[in-house]
């Protein structure tokens, strides 16, 4: 595999890319290659503004272009609850459901001794600060049942849980993946969090 | 159980081979390194969805090439005929589908194909490292038991990440911190505690078993007993509860010394199977005859309690063992398996074998990852 000069340039100014998704940097060098000089230009630009002016929240941690984000912000939204996630997807994932009302706290992560994050790296200290000087009625953790998770999960349960009720969302069984089995524990925690029918 | 037939495509030295099997014996005869382990390799990745040889699916597809191809077709007491196909990628991501359909689950392929390997690696079972003997135990408990495939990935994943942080404390680079310390102890202990259990409650099935074999082989009055034994206070009879309270008072009498090596010391990636012939530790006990007849009496346990639990003749795969066995052993062996198991044989020559395995066995000769005829 050769790769023209300006061409391996590029497919190595990729940021790191995740450990999961080795040729991500190669595969997007080979298709932006191939697109019009325009629209490589605007992808280019967009590039910069978004690195330039997305930030993250000073209050949660999610993604956001002001200093504080628009969830934050929003009146409407229910200041007693927060909603505990790993990374601003899951907001996203969880707001495309339009079943929250509530606010959350982004982490930034799990933690995960073997990529050299533990508690210090998260936004941990910015949750108990915030869960402790505000009036929370209720933390949810909602945090995928992964060995990585369960310990985060159970960590940060134990530093809140002197402030106020926290609570877990209710995992079904499991979809997709790897070799994940319907077992007890999976089972019982899908019980645990049963509620009745509408 | 009956494997009818076996596709191999990109698959190790493979390029491209069908091999259909006729009879109860398959003799795959070739020099060394020509592709005649690579072939049982293939039915152990289809068995148990992995290789004792290699963790890395790169390794699994030929040279050059991206992706490898299985495809078996097999007949089963009570499922029928099933076809099983497999894809491996050098990228590591595994496809599998059962009758032309993809599954979900890898989960859902352990189980349709079974084993017995007997490689000439196991003649050293008795005398060899503890992690012989628990790998050993892990294959048959993953047939017997698909979820333990399941227990056993999370385990490997909580002990990696609890080994990583050991290993940060002891370099300095991050401090001791009690509060999650304590919850990968919990972890690893709810884990640990159910492979322990589930190995253990095997070896108590596969005792009796083993020891009538063994009696049957040596032709003496010797017990064989066979004990799962963890590297803490372990009574299998106690509540699940009670052996996980006893896996962490452990780990805390052991926490100094495991900060200090930057590893975990307990649970059952260090557990021991211990065996013993009259109640002498069984690598002490008798030469390496008698140990060898120890090793083919827990090879025909294994496969009459996989016979006995999932009603199937399981494979027989004897990976270069045959010929290191003496006229005796063959013969004792063949008595035990006749014509009921199916049974694929490599060797790279025919000499040493007794008459009677190669008069109704199908011989093919494999050179350079093909096989280039019948013998
Ligand atoms: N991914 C691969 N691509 C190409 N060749 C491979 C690959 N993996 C292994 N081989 C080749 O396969 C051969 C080993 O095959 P195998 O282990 O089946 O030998 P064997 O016939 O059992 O020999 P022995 O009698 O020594 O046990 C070696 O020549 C090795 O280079
Ligand atoms: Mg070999
Ligand atoms: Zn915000």
């Amino acid at each position: 595999m050769v790769y023209t000069r300006p061409l391996a340039r590029l497919t190595r100014t990729f940021p790191a890319s995740p450990r999961h998704w080795p040729q991500i940097g190669q595969r997007l060098a080979m298709h932006i290659i191939k697109r019009p000089e325009e629209e490589v230009a605007a992808l280019a630009q967009a590039l910069i503004d978004a690195k330039k002016l997305v930030g993250t929240c000073t209050t949660c941690g999610h993604l956001s272009a002001e200093p504080v984000c628009e969830i934050c912000r929003a009146p409407a939204r229910d200041d007693t609850m927060l909603c505990v996630i790993a990374d601003s997807r899951d907001l996203i994932a969880l707001e495309k459901t339009r079943e929250y009302k509530g606010k959350y706290h982004v982490l930034g992560g799990l933690i995960s001794p073997i990529d050299g994050i533990g508690p210090e790296q998260l936004n941990i200290q910015s949750l108990v600060r915030r869960v402790s000087q505000t009036p929370i009625k209720e933390v949810i953790m909602a945090i995928s049942p992964s060995i990585e998770g369960e310990t985060t999960t159970l960590y940060i349960g134990h530093l809140l849980k002197p402030f106020t009720r926290v609570t877990r969302i209710a995992f079904g069984l499991p979809m997709g993946g790897d070799l994940e089995y319907a077992d007890e524990v999976t089972l019982a925690r899908a019980l645990e969090g049963r509620r009745d029918l509408d | 159980m009956y494997l009818k037939n076996l596709h191999l495509q990109h698959f190790r030295n493979y390029p491209e081979q069908s091999i259909e099997f006729t009879g109860s014996k398959t003799i795959l005869l070739g020099e060394n390194a020509q592709g005649k382990s690579n072939l049982l390799e293939a039915v152990e990745l289809l068995s148990v969805l992995r290789s004792h040889r290699t963790s890395r699916d790169r390794d699994l597809v030929r040279e050059g090439e991206e992706v490898a191809r299985l495809v078996a077709n097999l007949k089963r007491e009570d499922r029928g005929n099933l076809e099983m196909g497999m894809v491996l990628r050098g990228n590591g991501r595994r496809s599998v589908a059962l009758n032309g359909v993809g599954l979900r689950r890898q989960l859902d392929f352990l189980g349709v194909l079974n084993m017995v390997q007997f490689s000439s690696l196991d003649l050293d079972l008795v005398r060899g490292g503890p992690e012989m003997r628990r790998h050993w135990l892990d294959g048959l408990l993953v047939q017997l038991e698909p979820i333990y495939a399941h227990l056993l990935q999370q385990y490997g994943q909580i002990l990696k990440q609890r080994n990583a942080l050991l290993k940060a404390i002891r370099q300095g680079k991050v401090g001791f911190d009690p509060e999650q310390m304590a919850l990968w102890d919990a972890q690893l202990a709810t884990t640990g505690t159910r492979l322990a259990r589930r190995r253990s409650r095997l070896l108590q099935r596969l005792n009796p078993i083993a020891d009538r074999w063994h009696q049957a082989i040596s032709g003496g009055s010797e017990h064989l007993n066979l004990t799962y034994a963890p590297k803490f206070d372990f009574v299998d009879t106690n509540a699940i509860e009670d052996i996980r309270q006893a896996f962490l008072v452990r780990l805390q009498q052991k926490a100094i010394a495991e900060q200090q090596q930057g590893t975990s010391l307990v649970g059952p990636h260090r557990d021991e199977v211990v065996l013993t012939i009259n109640q002498t530790p069984a690598r002490e006990y008798g030469s390496q005859g008698q140990q060898r007849t120890l090793v083919l009496a827990l090879k025909l346990a294994e496969l009459e309690l996989i016979e006995a639990v999932t009603g199937e003749t399981p494979l027989l795969l004897l990976d270069d063992v045959l010929a290191e066995l003496d006229l005796q052993r063959q013969n004792q062996l063949l008595d035990a398996i006749q014509d009921r198991v199916q049974t694929i044989i490599t060797t790279t020559h025919l000499g040493s074998f007794d008459a009677q395995w190669l008069s109704s066995a199908q011989i093919f000769q494999v050179e350079n990852g093909t096989i280039v005829g019948k013998v």
